[in-house]
């Protein structure tokens, strides 16, 4: 489906810390502050808004009172790491459909401990994984990890490559966390967490909140002379959910590439911000979404450079990788790159010509199969 | 509360929709649903065939015998009752019945475990006596 009239008008992110016990509250308010900030918009104006998190117990509508709006619309973007790019969907829906001008969507994380944190793994989660001793998210996506290097020959080195390329992108970026250069002997000598996946294969926990402003586009004109569209979207949850023999390298972005790119060109993307919870996870991506076949994903990134002035730029403000996931922020931290760049506002590591960006998001990793949720936007820069 | 609980090694919190699984696991059993519609046999237990939705779900008895399809040597289990045990050998392995089911390889030649190995299925006691949890094992491991 291809959007005509939704903008993306402002962001705001907060400082990420390792150790702040800073409420999420917090976190929401000056993420979202800086954007309205930045659009110069009254918070009267907003008449939308989306949470996602999973450091609160409280839902959207009461996070709304606690930052008193009032609103016509109120979500919980509640999608695991995809959680950032389906809200914006959500969002440009209702804009869409006339319910309201102005969405504000936030995503944070906190370590407070006076709030009530985890929620309870899901029953699968809980029945039929945890009782084994597994290890989280880690030891899920090793088990994909290992396919993909079993059944097409990937080496440590290529997917290495993905997470030095990224944080040679960090190096210039003061929200990172990591900024000190890693090389491939970093990457290969980390130290083992589930195997084969390694330490710097994984992200640094982290507090902190992203903010991306939805507005119509006739509102976003009278706010902005830097005009970014929505072009086009698409989601699928649960690929593969009825094949007991699913295959754990291809996840459903497979099907959201297919989608994305009915509406437009690969090569019209001038830059790719790629939900890197993992490298893996980086790589089944660009093949899944058509950049290479299914299993060249290491011979692609061999091939090219995907640093923000290379010929693939892929994260290119360092990523989850090397700027930290503050929880479900993280599947906002693309976003919030993508516009930066988009908007020439990338000091450091601005990619030349930025026009159209690519973003996914992924959630979520499921009962012997992926990925939960899979999603993509492309957003554009009009003059 | 976290912490009391944290303590324990997980367990299942078997619901109306697993009890079945669970009680023929205690038994020494390992079993799937299948669908009475449609055939298709199915894992984790769910209230509906994921191919046709019937809710005709029969359980029926797998061989208990399998490949290894994918592996992973845990070193920080999420919950760190379970660090005793670490490294622990998580795996995939895919059944003979066409389903990939979730676990941990036990036994003592389990350093040796490679991609495509035969397993076989063993009953581990746990901490309730009501209680056990299907793991695997390589074929060929001493009884």
């Amino acid at each position: 489906m291809r959007r005509k009239k939704v903008c993306l008008v402002s962001y705001g992110s907060t400082e990420y810390s390792r150790k702040s016990e800073e409420s999420v509250l917090t976190h929401y308010a000056n993420a979202i502050r800086q954007a309205l900030e930045r659009a110069r918009l009254h918070k009267k104006e907003v008449r939308g808004l989306s949470i996602t998190t999973q450091a609160s117990p409280d839902f959207s509508p009461h996070v709304a009172e606690q930052l008193g709006l009032e609103v016509d619309w109120v979500l919980n973007g509640d999608y695991g790491g995809a959680g950032g790019v389906m809200s914006v969907r959500r969002a440009a829906d209702a804009i869409e459909c006339g319910h309201l001008e102005v969405a504000v969507l936030v995503g944070g994380n906190s370590f407070d401990k006076s709030v009530a944190h985890q929620r309870p793994l899901e029953y699968q989660r809980a029945n039929y994984v945890d009782v084994y001793g597994y290890g989280g998210p880690n030891s899920l996506m090793a088990l994909i990890q290992r396919l993909h290097m079993e059944n097409y020959g990937t080496t440590l080195e290529q997917i290495g490559k993905i997470a030095v390329a990224q944080r040679a992108n960090a190096i210039n970026n003061p929200q990172a966390l990591f900024r000190e250069p890693m090389s491939m002997q970093d990457y290969l000598k980390s130290r083992m967490i589930s195997d084969p996946i390694r330490l710097f294969d994984c992200v640094m926990p982290c507090s902190g909140a992203e903010c991306v402003i939805l507005a119509s586009e006739e509102k976003a004109k009278k706010i902005t002379d830097k005009l970014v569209y929505l072009v086009t979207d698409a989601e699928i949850s649960h690929y593969q959910v009825a094949d007991m023999q699913p295959d754990k390298t291809t996840f459903g972005t497979k099907v959201v590439g297919e989608r994305i790119f009915s509406e437009v060109r690969r090569e019209d993307i001038d830059l790719l911000e790629i939900y890197d919870d993992y490298p893996i996870a980086v790589m089944i991506q660009i093949e899944d979404l058509g950049f290479c076949k299914k299993g060249d994903g290491g011979k692609f990134v061999d091939a090219r450079d995907l640093t923000y002035n290379g010929d693939f730029p892929v994260n290119t403000g360092g990523g989850e990788l090397s700027v930290g996931q503050a929880g479900l922020a993280g599947g906002f931290l693309h976003i919030v790159e993508a516009l930066r760049q988009l908007r020439g506002e990338a000091e450091g590591h601005q990619v030349k010509q930025a026009e159209r960006a690519l973003v996914t998001g992924i959630g979520w990793l499921n009962y012997g199969r992926n990925l939960g949720t899979t999603a993509a936007i492309v957003i554009e820069r009009r003059q | 509360m976290a912490e009391a609980s944290a303590l324990k090694k997980s367990l299942p919190k078997i619901n109306k929709v697993d009890a079945p699984y669970w009680q023929a696991a205690a038994a020494g059993k390992l079993v799937l649903q299948k669908c009475r519609d449609c055939g298709k046999v199915q894992f984790f237990p769910r209230v509906a065939c994921v191919d046709c939705f019937s809710g005709a779900l029969d359980w029926v008895e797998a061989k208990g015998a399998g490949k290894i399809h994918s592996f992973t040597w845990v070193r920080v289990p999420r919950n760190p009752a379970f660090k005793e045990d670490a490294p622990i050998c998580y795996i995939n392995v895919m059944l003979d019945e066409g389903v990939i089911v979730e676990s941990r390889l036990v036994g003592d030649s389990k350093d040796k475990v490679k991609m495509g190995d035969r397993v076989r299925v063993v009953f581990q006691e746990t901490h309730s006596p009501e209680i056990k949890l299907p793991m695997f094992e390589l074929m060929g491991s001493p009884r």
